[in-house]
């Protein structure tokens, strides 16, 4: 059986539950037999692929939702295989390719101009061209993106691209303007509160209001992981009566500690304390980023005032260089002791002022 | 000596005889002629020619008396009496037997006297080439130059030129020239070259090693040469080498030198094989070894056993090997293909009349040596199995000493002991590099002394900066010892950068010091109050990071010149007297291994989802993607997998925990997720979950606090669930198969379509869903429950279990009459569909 995340997802335009103006929007287009190429973006659990499918259904038919996965090998330049994974339907094919790494470029010039060289062989299909979808797309190497560009337009009369990212900041250009821009935005409290209720209803039982809201506040917007959420809620207490303590998940717990220390104390041993703990973090394969933003987050909702946009400046700073560089560590500690620094400069001289 | 034998009987008997001794007769043959002038016979002849030697001088001081006169005759005599040399027997030999015979008749007259004996009188030659004539006014004797040359010209350098091919010879032979001559010798050859063993007794040191060569290799001669050859007396302790297999071999067909550098170890290995009669071929690292060549060249010159124009076996040298291709898996690197090569089964002789097979592969009968560096290579591993491994360990410095000494002696060096040792020390025994660095040494004329020594190693000891060195002297100052072996003033000393950047740029490891450097900066004790050293030393990481990320990610290779520079910093930050000596730390390592091996039980857990995903439609494929399965999907699942069950029987339970129990199996058994007993080490046993994902709430060795660890019981339960559901799974795909779909679709819910129908039923409903299970499904569990209760307690959980079978059957029986399904038994032993058949229940009653 599938999880509550899969199993209430909606499978047509009509069937979400917000954002309904886009819907529309997206119907009409489907409609119109002009459909372009489209780039979703939005945060993470906003509901893009859920959007993407729901249009899918829209342009073909059911026939879209029978679904085929299946295995495809590349080689790279220098003789490597590439493993990717490929789900497809007679309309449609469904890619991600930064599972190929540094060779996602080969895998994008194979798989789509295999595409699009070829023609959309079911006669009673409603539309002319396949769809590909690419998931990930902000994950893209500069040259991936670069042998898009060209395919888009080339085989137009073929095949649709749409894109699917967080944001737009790592897209070239070229490849934005190529594209229909599709926001999805985070859905607020009380679109979700309707969501949680209709998941709960399908489920059979009823959701407290409390702990939705409960629920709501805890997953900031993400809706994929209110849903799981609710399902581990369910699992472990299933009356769902009485104080609910939302899970958090243990590597954003983890990374509250990590914070504490930071704030409580400002000396080397803490230092190498902390290093532990991102070892930790690390190792249990939590992006480097996402660690520096949350403990950046947890720091700054503990510290003064005035030192707030400081600690985010610095974290962003680190977390550009993180990017660039190789070697994660290095970057978060050094953020770390960054931070310890302004917080005892800070400290220091509140203490001296009064003395004074 | 002996080299004078020659000239002075040409130009004695040219002096006194008109009878000259023939052309082609042998320095000795005409010596006799000279001392028997008035008669000579052919048996005096014979019996001079034994006591040659001694009467060589006799002639030699005659030519001297009388050609006191000529001055250029002895200017032209040095070389050519050197040219004799020694071998001066063997010429003489060769040349008899060359032109003796064609000779004879014309040049003697034979006569017989009245006493009966038989005279030959030597007739003068007639001819007198022009070379002749040109040479003899040199002589200053013209009237007399018939008689100087004996031996025509072109003879006469023939036979020069075999003899400086012997006196070169000669000299290779012995290591020790007689004469040292310093001024007059150009060094035209190595040391290492001059004084390379010849022979096995040459050899030094290691004599155990050579020894343990030498008899692999004899090993072969049964094989190789025969079975005559290489017989000998049984020893004691030869019965191990007695399973040989049909052609004698020994056990391991390769043998694998390895050691070292300059040790001798490629020297060995020609040395014996030379001494055992082999021919030697090589094969280094200046040839190509791809795995082809073995089949192109190797295989061939092994196959037909000797090399081209030679009589003797072959004997294969691979130098150099652990630089050939041979990591990884593929079947076509070198060393595979080496190994492959042992490992060809000998011919069967009779194969039941059929021919034998043209292409089968035949088996190697030749000895091959392998030689390397580095014995724990990657590309060794395999080679490693099958060789033979002898290890040159480096011999002892006395050893080393005394044969540098004799070199030293021979070539007239001054060297004291002392430097000599240092010299040992500093190169770590390898002799090739002291004696090159002696041979500069004496280039330059100087003494042997211990500066010198130092002065000409500098750069041989610098590359032996190892990565725990360079990190102790990024964190410490030099000592004042070290200061003053350096020669170094107060303003050198404070100097740092270029002496510590050379020293990084040294050891050619940036990224292992930079980690070290980050591992140690922060345990020191120092006060740091405001962290701006701190803060100075991680800026000056951050910058390494950076450069050596865009370094390598770009390809951009200039800036690695730039990196020893950004870890010098920590000098100036962090120095520290008499601090504590810095250790590598595991820290960063050890994290790396954990990080390695959460991939892996992601990219399971990715698998499953995937296949998951693969039967149900396409469903769990967005979870897959990699940010959300770390940060959502992983906590998540763990929490939804562990709901706090009770430890009953799943047949008291109640309805809400049994709805619970249904969704939690179904969700493992979708995932494939699932509990495998185990027994620890202190004989318990527990359920593990695989793939193991409960390592992702788990930091610090903790698990999530709000995860209640499920007990053994609970486990037990729904694993027996999973199973059965498993079981039912694979059967309902075999009847499917069988069946067709309408037949099935008629009976069960499964699949989509399950989920489709009841998406809206409510928990009671979901309950009764799970009950209404198809006929077939539903007794399976039945019978896996009493599958369990049947199982003796393992523990003290089992007093839980409590409800007996007979409760059990007669539910299922309630259960299956009122609803008229077919009921199936599945018999306790294997999990396989073979043994099911539809019984009636009234066969039970």
């Amino acid at each position: 059986m599938s999880l509550w995340v899969d199993m209430y997802r909606p499978r047509a335009l009509d069937d979400l539950h917000y954002h309904q103006g886009l819907s529309a929007r997206l119907k009409s287009l489907a409609a119109s037999g002009d459909f372009p190429h489209m780039l979703f973006y939005g945060p993470s659990g906003a509901g893009k692929k859920t959007r993407i499918t729901c249009t899918l259904r829209q342009l073909f038919g059911p026939g879209v939702e029978k679904l085929k996965i299946d295995q495809r090998v590349f080689l790279s330049p220098s003789k490597r295989k590439i493993e990717v994974n490929i789900v497809q339907s007679n309309f449609h094919i469904e890619i991600t390719p930064s599972e190929a790494g540094n060779y996602d470029r080969v895998v994008i010039q194979e798989l789509l101009k295999e595409i699009a060289q070829t023609q959309q062989v079911d006669l009673n299909a409603k539309q002319r061209f396949k769809v590909v979808i690419i998931n990930e797309a902000d994950s893209l190497s500069r040259d991936a993106q670069a042998a898009l560009r060209r395919t888009m337009e080339k085989y137009m009369s073929n095949m649709r691209i749409i894109l699917c990212a967080n944001s737009t900041s790592r897209l070239i250009a070229p490849i934005k303007s190529r594209c229909l821009l599709m926001r999805v935005a985070a859905p607020d409290n009380t679109e979700m509160q309707t969501v949680l209720t209709h998941v709960s209803r399908r489920a059979g039982f009823d959701l407290p209001p409390d702990a939705a809201q409960e629920i709501i506040q805890d997953s900031g917007g993400n809706l994929r992981k209110a849903i799981l959420v609710l399902e581990a809620l369910k699992m472990q207490s299933p009356d769902l009566s009485g104080p609910l303590t939302i899970a958090k998940p243990d590597w954003e717990t983890y990374c509250q500690k990590v914070a504490n220390l930071i704030v409580t104390e400002q000396t080397p041993a803490r230092v190498m304390e902390i290093r532990t703990k991102f070892y930790e973090l690390l190792s249990h394969c939590i992006p480097p980023t996402v660690i520096l933003k949350t403990v950046a987050e947890a720091v700054v909702s503990q510290v003064d005032e005035t030192l707030k946009a400081e600690i985010m400046h610095w974290a962003a700073f680190y977390e550009v260089r993180m990017r660039i560089g190789s070697k994660k560590i290095y970057h978060l500690e050094a953020w770390v002791v960054k931070v310890m620094s302004l917080y005892k400069q800070s400290f220091y001289q509140f203490d001296i002022s009064e003395f004074e | 000596m002996a080299l004078f034998a020659p000239n002075g009987l040409l130009g004695s008997s040219s002096l006194d005889k008109p009878i000259q001794p023939s052309k082609e007769s042998l320095p000795m043959f005409s010596l006799t002629g000279l001392l028997g002038p008035p008669s000579t016979s052919a048996s005096g002849s014979s019996s001079s020619s034994v006591a040659g030697p001694s009467k060589v001088f006799t002639p030699t001081g005659l030519l001297s008396d009388s050609q006191t006169g000529s001055q250029d005759d002895d200017d032209d005599l040095p070389p050519i009496a050197q040219a004799f040399g020694i071998p001066a027997a063997l010429i003489a030999r060769a040349e008899s037997a060359s032109s003796a015979p064609g000779y004879a008749p014309r040049n003697s007259v034979r006569a017989t006297t009245f006493d009966g004996k038989t005279l030959f009188f030597k007739r003068k030659p007639k001819a007198v080439s022009t070379v002749h004539r040109i040479r003899a006014p040199l002589r200053g004797f013209k009237e007399r130059m018939g008689n100087l040359l004996e031996v025509p010209i072109h003879r006469m350098l023939e036979q020069l030129s075999v003899d400086t091919a012997t006196k070169l010879q000669e000299a290779d032979r012995q290591p020790v020239p007689s004469t040292p001559d310093p001024e007059e010798t150009i060094e035209d050859t190595l040391w290492v070259d001059r004084y390379r063993p010849r022979q096995f007794t040459d050899l030094m040191g290691n004599e155990r090693v050579a020894r343990e060569t030498m008899e692999w290799v004899k090993q072969w001669d049964w094989c190789v040469f025969g079975k005559a050859k290489g017989k000998k007396r049984p020893r004691e302790g030869d019965e191990a080498l007695e399973e040989l297999d049909e052609y004698h071999r020994p056990r391991e067909k390769l043998l694998l030198l390895s050691g070292p550098p300059g040790l001798g170890k490629t020297t060995l290995a020609h040395v014996v094989a030379k001494q055992a009669g082999y021919e030697v071929m090589e094969i280094n690292a200046s040839d190509a070894r791809s795995g082809s060549v073995i089949d192109d060249r190797i295989r061939p010159a092994l196959e037909s056993g000797s090399a081209v124009g030679s009589t003797k076996p072959v004997l294969l040298v691979i130098d150099e090997i652990d630089g050939a291709t041979g990591a990884g898996e593929s079947s076509n690197t070198f060393i595979h293909k080496l190994v492959q090569l042992t490992y060809d089964k000998p011919w069967k002789k009779s194969r039941g009349g059929k021919g034998r097979d043209p292409n089968a592969k035949r088996p190697i009968l030749r000895p091959i040596i392998c030689i390397c560096n580095d014995q724990n290579a990657a590309s060794l591993v395999k080679l490693r199995a099958r060789a033979l491994q002898i290890r040159f360990a480096r011999p002892a410095d006395i050893h080393t000493v005394k044969r540098l000494r004799e070199v030293c002696e021979i070539e007239g060096l001054k060297a004291d002991s002392r430097a000599l040792t240092t010299l040992v020390g500093i190169a770590r025994g390898d002799l090739r590099g002291c004696l090159n660095t002696l041979q500069f040494i004496k280039s330059r004329n100087q003494e042997v002394t211990e500066t010198v020594i130092r002065a000409a190693t500098v750069g041989m000891k610098e590359a032996e900066t190892s990565l725990v060195s360079v990190l102790n002297s990024l964190f410490t100052p030099l000592t004042r010892k070290r200061v003053k072996e350096l020669a170094l003033t107060e303003v050198e000393e404070s100097k740092y950068v270029g002496r510590l950047s050379r020293e990084v740029d040294g050891c050619g490891r940036e990224n292992s010091i930079a980690v070290g450097c980050f591992a140690h900066y922060a345990t020191l004790h120092q006060h740091d109050a405001n962290f701006k050293r701190y803060e100075k030393a991680n800026e000056w990481l951050v910058t390494f990071d950076m450069l050596s990320a865009a370094m390598y990610s770009e390809g951009d290779f200039a800036l690695s010149q730039y990196l020893p520079y950004t870890l010098v910093p920590f000098y100036p930050l962090f120095k520290e007297r008499g601090g504590q000596r810095v250790e590598r730390s595991q820290a960063d390592w050890e994290s790396l291994v954990r990080t390695r091996a959460n991939e892996e039980i992601y990219k399971s857990l990715a698998r499953c989802l995937q296949t998951a995903s693969t039967r149900r439609g396409g469903d769990f494929r967005h979870l897959v993607s990699t940010p959300i399965m770390q940060l959502e999907f992983a906590p998540y699942i763990n929490r939804i997998i562990s709901p706090p069950l009770r430890p009953v029987n799943s047949q008291v339970i109640k309805p809400d925990e049994r709805a619970v129990l249904g969704r939690l199996v179904d969700i493992m058994s979708t995932l494939e997720l699932q509990f495998f007993q185990e027994r620890a080490e202190d004989g318990q046993l527990t359920y593990r979950l695989d793939p193991p994902i409960d390592v992702f709430v788990t930091y610090d060795g903790k698990r999530a606090a709000d995860i209640s660890v499920s007990r053994y019981a609970v486990r037990h339960l729904v694993a027996g669930e999973i199973e059965a559901q498993m079981i039912s799974r694979k059967v309902d795909i075999v009847e499917r198969a069988k069946r067709g779909k309408h037949d099935f679709f008629g009976k069960s819910t499964s699949g989509k379509s399950a989920r489709d129908q009841d998406s809206f039923s409510s928990p009671t409903k979901a309950v009764d869903g799970d009950a209404a299970d198809p006929p077939n499904k539903r007794a399976r569990t039945v019978a896996a429950v009493v599958d369990i209760a049947d199982k003796p307690p393992t523990d003290f959980f089992g007093r839980l279990i409590t409800a007996p079978s007979l409760t059990t059957t007669k539910a299922a029986q309630r259960k299956n009459v009122e609803k008229k399904y077919r009921v199936t038994y599945r018999y306790k032993e294997g999990n396989s569909a073979a043994v099911r058949k539809p019984i009636k229940m009234a066969a039970f009653m």
